[in-house]
């Protein structure tokens, strides 16, 4: 089998000593050798070594100080320390600060420094392996959420474009002219938006490091009721907020946690329910804010509460796209809050939200 | 190629010159909605058809000089093949001010990005961010905010 060489740099201050090295090693190993740390560093420089042996004893810079000083610099290549006697603090040292990988006593056994160089060679292949797998599986996860991204944005343009045709037939007094089938395309649409933007919420979360910016729950929830009550105005909110301090943490994600949430309230109403409510209590303090939505819905069974925020749950009788609370949780997840639901059937559904106060910076 | 379209003759005429519109969007669908929309909210009344941001600033140049002919609200697309919408904006902002001071731009998009819309928002020329699908509520809302006269 064609190996590719082995790169290794040997310093030791003794000249006998690299040429011993060589001797044994040159056919194995592309070696190169240094007299001095100096000198090691400039091959290093140079060459894209695999290996490096160095003496612990030399004059200026010894094998473990040479190794701290590249141990930032240049971490690829694996470390192995030779040296005449049993230093237990050097070892220690080389071991703590020095990333070494192998300590080998002095006079060496060659087959000892072969198998050694071999098995620090293997390390360093599965360390530069591993991190071109990382590297490629980032770039490929990457371009995964770009094109969710930009392709949910290609699709919404010409829904909608549909959208905008349905107001139009409904402003030029049109809707019923077709029995119900503009009121089932207008359903169908909104419903196909609906899925397109809980996949952008999803690709942000996905994306986006959490942010550090002020919140106001007073407008943040009036705006969001009236964004998603516009379609239902039978149901009575009751808002209590208490924020006497300032609310620092992720506005974006914060709305995705709130609006799904208050969109469920309102989704899932029994029909045969005369004063439907719903309540929202947020109460903040320096610590963190408590967020509390109750409905007086159809509740949730007690089996399905486990399930309801894995990605795709649906119960059966409710059309759900089985992403709404699955984004909440992940949500929650980045900017570190914790959710809670209890739920009764002839009650209605509760979520205790906690979300840390990240405070001004 | 620029299109008019005239609006029917019973609506109001103000008392000043004509009002103007412009439209800029690569859609042909949405331009054809969004003129009726405007045509709906009965605020102008003629309406400047252009499917590209150059089509668009070819027509304010060639019309500098007949004021009477250049549009006092813009509706422009972000989305749009070679001149974005931010980038017809930095052309834009080069037009004489005794024409742009009198003119007032809202960008519309499909967009739900948050950068977009606060980028848009942040531009002195743009009054406002509108979504699509345009309500025509929403956009008399912003034409009587922002033309009042």
């Amino acid at each position: 089998m064609d190996t590719p060489s082995v790169k290794v740099l040997y310093i030791d201050d003794e000249e006998h000593n690299l040429q011993a090295f060589k001797a044994s090693f040159r056919r194995q190993y592309e070696i190169y050798t240094a007299t001095s740390a100096a000198a090691g560093l400039l091959i290093l420089q140079n060459i894209d070594i695999n290996v490096i042996i160095a003496d612990q004893k030399m004059p200026e810079t010894t094998g473990v100080q040479f190794f701290k000083s590249i141990k930032d610099t240049y971490p690829d290549p694996v470390r192995i320390l030779l040296t005449g006697y049993t230093d237990i603090e050097a070892l220690a040292d080389a071991i703590n600060h020095g990333d070494v990988y192998r300590y080998i006593t002095k006079p060496w056994s060659d087959l000892e420094l072969h198998n050694s160089i071999k098995n620090a060679y293997d390390a360093y292949k599965a360390k530069i392996d591993l991190r071109n797998k990382v590297s490629e599986l980032e770039k490929t996860n990457d371009e995964l959420n770009r094109f969710i991204y930009s392709i949910s944005h290609e699709l919404r343009a010409p829904l909608v474009s549909v959208i905008g045709i349905v107001n139009l037939v409904k402003m030029e007094g049109l809707y019923n002219s077709s029995g119900e089938y503009w009121n089932l395309i207008e359903i169908c649409s909104n419903k196909l938006d609906f899925y397109i933007q809980k996949t952008l919420q999803y690709y942000k979360n996905n994306k986006n490091v959490a942010e550090h910016s002020p919140v106001e729950f007073e407008i943040l929830v009036s705006e969001l009721i009236s964004l998603y009550s516009y379609s239902d105005r039978d149901t009575q909110f009751n808002v209590k907020i208490n924020q006497p301090v300032g609310f620092y943490n992720d506005a974006f994600r914060i709305e995705v946690i709130l609006g799904n949430l208050i969109n469920n309230a309102i989704k899932y109403q029994k029909s045969t329910e005369p004063n439907k409510f719903v309540n929202i209590d947020i109460d903040v303090d320096g610590q963190r804010a408590e967020i509390t939505i109750s409905d007086n819905g159809i509740g949730i069974l007690n089996d399905h509460l486990e399930k309801i925020f894995n990605q795709f749950f649906k119960s059966k009788n409710h059309h759900g796209s089985g992403l709404g609370l699955f984004i909440v949780k992940e949500a929650l997840t980045r900017i570190n809050g914790k959710i809670e639901v209890t739920s009764d059937l002839a009650i209605g559904t509760t979520f205790k939200i906690t979300i840390p106060n990240g405070k001004a910076t | 190629m620029v299109r008019h379209l005239k609006l029917q003759s019973r609506m109001v005429k103000p008392l000043n010159s004509s009002r103007i519109v412009m439209l800029i969007d690569d859609n042909d669908i949405d331009l054809k909605i969004n003129g009726k929309i405007v045509a709906f909210t009965k605020s102008f009344e003629d309406i400047v058809v252009c499917r590209s941001g150059e089509e668009a600033l070819n027509y304010l140049k060639q019309h500098l000089t007949t004021p009477e002919r250049l549009p006092e609200f813009i509706l422009l697309d972000i989305q749009m093949p070679e001149m974005s919408g931010f980038e017809f904006l930095d052309h834009y902002k080069k037009l004489p001010v005794s024409f742009t001071e009198g003119c007032n731009i809202a960008m519309l998009s499909s967009t739900l990005d948050f950068s977009d819309i606060q980028r848009a928002e942040a531009n002195p020329y743009v009054v406002k961010l509108l979504k699509k699908p345009l309500i025509p509520a929403v956009l008399q809302e912003v034409v009587k905010e922002h033309l009042q006269r």
